[in-house]
């Protein structure tokens, strides 16, 4: 994660930990690139989503290994996002930084609940998660359109598409993005 | 089809192929018990009687999937993974093995023999100081064996005989929680947290307990007695959710 030394005269309890999440991953890393480098405080750096190399892991597995469900998927995520929380974003807030989760818990639990995941069985799953200052959307109504293979979405609306039972992918990132818009609060203009 | 529709749907068809009793139903049973309870050698004992008996077999084990498993036996090797992580990631290895290997097999008639089910990581985690309520939801939709076999040993027992053939590993030691450096003292330090929460499930879940000190033959003869008086057991609903779950993503809609 990369993170600075920041302005010393913060106090080390000014931590805050602001959560960006949306569909898109390059519009994600895009807005927490900026509201980095636009605050003032003493920044902790952007925790981005697959921090822990599991993904990468799943990536390389071979076809036979079979394909992840929607669960499975969400297991590792919460798997990746306890690591992330263990050794990024816990330390730095300890420290009084500024962190920035880009994903966080909204993404998850948006794409979970779009693929027809219980409400209660997501947040239990996410239960470790402390909440965030803020919750940024990141609305970017052509990405689901498009190819972007980054993200946590996008990879599990492919790996959705996959079962024959399942929904095409966009179909799932359109209901990802309309559950994303009923769960996270909007930021103010500007 | 609405949702709900389809819903219903599947739950009938889940019925009705489980409950139809022109065809031999799957069954799945589960063997449960601390490292060192003798488990694996009857579970293999009781696999070769039951392909002889006519059974198709399908042994399932813990921690075995190819997708999950690499993910988890490189992060253990280098003891980076904390309690929760280690929950999680053996509840991903499960889940892709129950929608993969097991519910597959059972929908095909099989008998799935499962050395180490999903209460093994309900045992371990909570001996690990994780909630048990939380770790059990991490296991949702709940799949049920039809008899689990609980092989029961003291911590001593348990720590003997793996002592006798090997050192145990730094997670099977529990060497992540007991802060004890030398692997076997730790060993039984956990295996005795592991076996009290084994004992809480064998009570709360019925598990069919199998006094693991026994000969190794006596076992195996309880263990097909037993099995001989539960397998006519019907289906439970209790398994509806699972299997609804896993029709709605495979496709099989008749």
């Amino acid at each position: 994660m990369a993170g600075d030394d920041g302005d010393p005269r913060v106090k080390a309890n000014d931590s805050r930990l602001i959560a960006i999440d949306g569909v898109s991953a390059a519009a994600i890393r895009d807005a927490a690139r900026r509201l980095a480098s636009s605050t003032r405080r003493r920044r902790g750096g952007v925790s981005s989503w697959g921090a822990s190399g599991i993904f990468d892991e799943l990536g390389v597995a071979d076809a036979d290994a079979g394909t992840p469900s929607m669960r499975t998927l969400l297991l590792l995520y919460a798997a990746d996002l306890a690591f992330r929380l263990r050794w990024e974003i816990g330390p730095a807030l300890e420290e009084g930084r500024l962190v920035i989760a880009a994903p966080y818990v909204a993404t998850a639990v948006a794409v979970g609940r779009a693929a027809g995941l219980d409400a209660a069985w997501l947040a239990d799953l996410f239960h470790f998660a402390p909440p965030a200052a803020e919750q940024h959307l990141i609305d970017s109504p052509s990405a689901g359109h498009s190819p972007d293979h980054e993200g946590f979405v996008e990879l599990a609306c492919l790996h959705a598409e996959k079962h024959q039972g399942g929904p095409t992918r966009l179909e799932l990132m359109d209901r990802t993005r309309r559950h994303l818009s009923a769960s996270v609060r909007r930021p103010a203009a500007g | 089809m609405a949702a709900s529709s389809l819903d219903q749907k599947l739950r009938r068809l889940a019925r009705s192929h489980f409950e139809d009793r022109s065809r031999r139903r799957g069954l799945l049973v589960a063997f449960e018990g601390p490292d060192g309870s003798g488990k694996t050698t009857q579970r293999k004992l009781f696999k070769t009687w039951l392909e002889a008996e006519g059974y198709e077999v399908v042994t399932t084990k813990w921690n075995s999937s190819d997708l999950i498993r690499p993910i988890i036996k490189s992060r253990k090797s280098i003891h980076v993974l904390s309690p929760l992580e280690y929950s999680l990631l053996h509840a991903a290895d499960f889940r892709h093995r129950v929608e993969t290997e097991i519910l597959p097999a059972l929908w095909d008639g099989k008998l799935v023999v499962a050395d180490r089910f999903l209460f093994t990581g309900l045992a371990r985690d909570a001996a690990r100081g994780l909630d048990f309520d939380r770790v059990l939801k991490l296991y949702q939709p709940l799949l049920w064996p039809d008899m689990v076999f609980y092989f029961s040993v003291s911590a001593r027992t348990a720590r003997d005989r793996i002592a006798a053939t090997r050192t145990p590993k730094f997670y099977e030691a529990g060497q992540d929680v007991t802060a004890i450096d030398e692997p076997t003292a730790s060993y039984e330090r956990f295996i005795t947290r592991v076996i009290r929460e084994y004992e809480s499930l064998a009570l709360i879940f019925r598990f069919i307990t199998v006094d693991g000190e026994r000969s190794i033959h006596d076992q195996h003869h309880e263990i097909r007695r037993l099995f001989r008086e539960g397998e006519q057991r019907p289906w439970s609903d209790w398994n509806l959710d699972a299997v609804v779950e896993w029709l709605a993503m495979t496709g099989i809609r008749a």
